[in-house]
């Protein structure tokens, strides 16, 4: 893992404000403005890990209580992170939105997302230091 | 530990990495989601404009799931290793027994939620012969109770996963 230096957070925030552009671009092309769920779920899907990161004992290995609310954590950012591929589906699918908003919602979601996670790698590979 | 396996193949090592764990119960968060929004997707279907037909979601289509998702929450709460009590002295009290009994409930409630989301797909789909783009309805009402019952099992294989993982960081 390269050490995160000016040019990623330079890059980062370039691809951040390209999924921006894009789901916002979804929502106001066609004046429907549901799209903007998919970037508030895509915010709030790393907070289950992070405050059952919290909650938990890692050094518990014998009885595995620890494991479990750390277990939990990933479920619901699982469940989050598909729920943000699912809501602009089922919209289009209802005719709520168009298709070309779907996918365009979609690309910008999931380039939000993993703008999110590169820089929560980076900040950790920084904190082991 | 070897003497007490017991099946002719063991597990690959690649399974019993922190890795795979991890990446199963992130898959079984995703399937469960994947499986709500399936269910999602039918009742908003239901009330949009795109619905010409006059069968609509209603709550007893929503059953099923509720049940499949109560089988899968009292499953994935038991304590494991609580199950096989005969190796451990300290869990004789019956423990193993009434771990049985719950895990036996909830088993049951996946697959009543299972088989009762096919039912409501025959009676209130099949059978009347609903039109093809109001049976879509139907159909992801079973697949969403589908979804739920591989997420149940990508969360149980992961789990047990763990305690293969524990194991060999205790030795």
């Amino acid at each position: 893992m390269p050490q995160a230096g000016l040019k990623t957070i330079i890059a980062l925030s370039f691809v951040l404000a390209v999924g921006f552009l894009l789901v916002i671009l979804s929502c106001a092309l066609w004046h429907a403005y549901y799209p903007l769920l998919v970037v508030a779920t895509y915010v709030m899907a790393p907070v289950p890990n992070w405050i059952c990161s919290h909650c938990a004992n890692p050094d518990d290995f014998v009885e595995s209580s620890g494991a479990a609310v750390l277990d939990l954590g990933r479920f619901c950012t699982g469940f989050l992170v598909v729920m943000g591929l699912a809501l602009p589906m089922i919209l289009a699918h209802s005719g709520i939105i168009e298709v070309p908003a779907m996918i365009m919602s979609v690309i910008g979601g999931l380039l939000i997302y993993g703008t999110i996670i590169s820089f929560a790698m980076f900040f950790q590979e920084e904190q082991e230091f | 530990m070897e003497e007490e396996r017991l099946w002719k193949f063991r597990k690959p090592e690649w399974l019993n990495s922190v890795w795979a764990r991890n990446a199963g119960v992130y898959g079984a968060g995703g399937l469960f989601s994947a499986a709500f929004y399936t269910l999602l997707d039918s009742a908003v279907w239901s009330k949009s404009a795109a619905n010409s037909s006059s069968v609509h979601v209603t709550f007893v289509d929503w059953l099923p799931f509720i049940f499949s998702t109560l089988g899968m929450l009292i499953i994935n709460s038991v304590e494991k290793a609580r199950l096989s009590s005969d190796s451990f002295s300290y869990s004789g009290s019956g423990v193993a027994w009434k771990a049985r009994v719950v895990l036996f409930l909830g088993f049951a409630a996946l697959a009543g939620g299972m088989a009762g989301g096919v039912t409501v797909f025959v009676l209130k789909f099949v059978v009347p012969s609903v039109a093809w783009p109001a049976m879509n309805m139907g159909v992801e009402n079973v697949v969403a109770n589908a979804l739920v019952g591989l997420s149940t099992v990508v969360l149980w294989v992961s789990q047990n996963i763990e305690d293969e993982y524990a194991y060999n960081l205790a030795l």
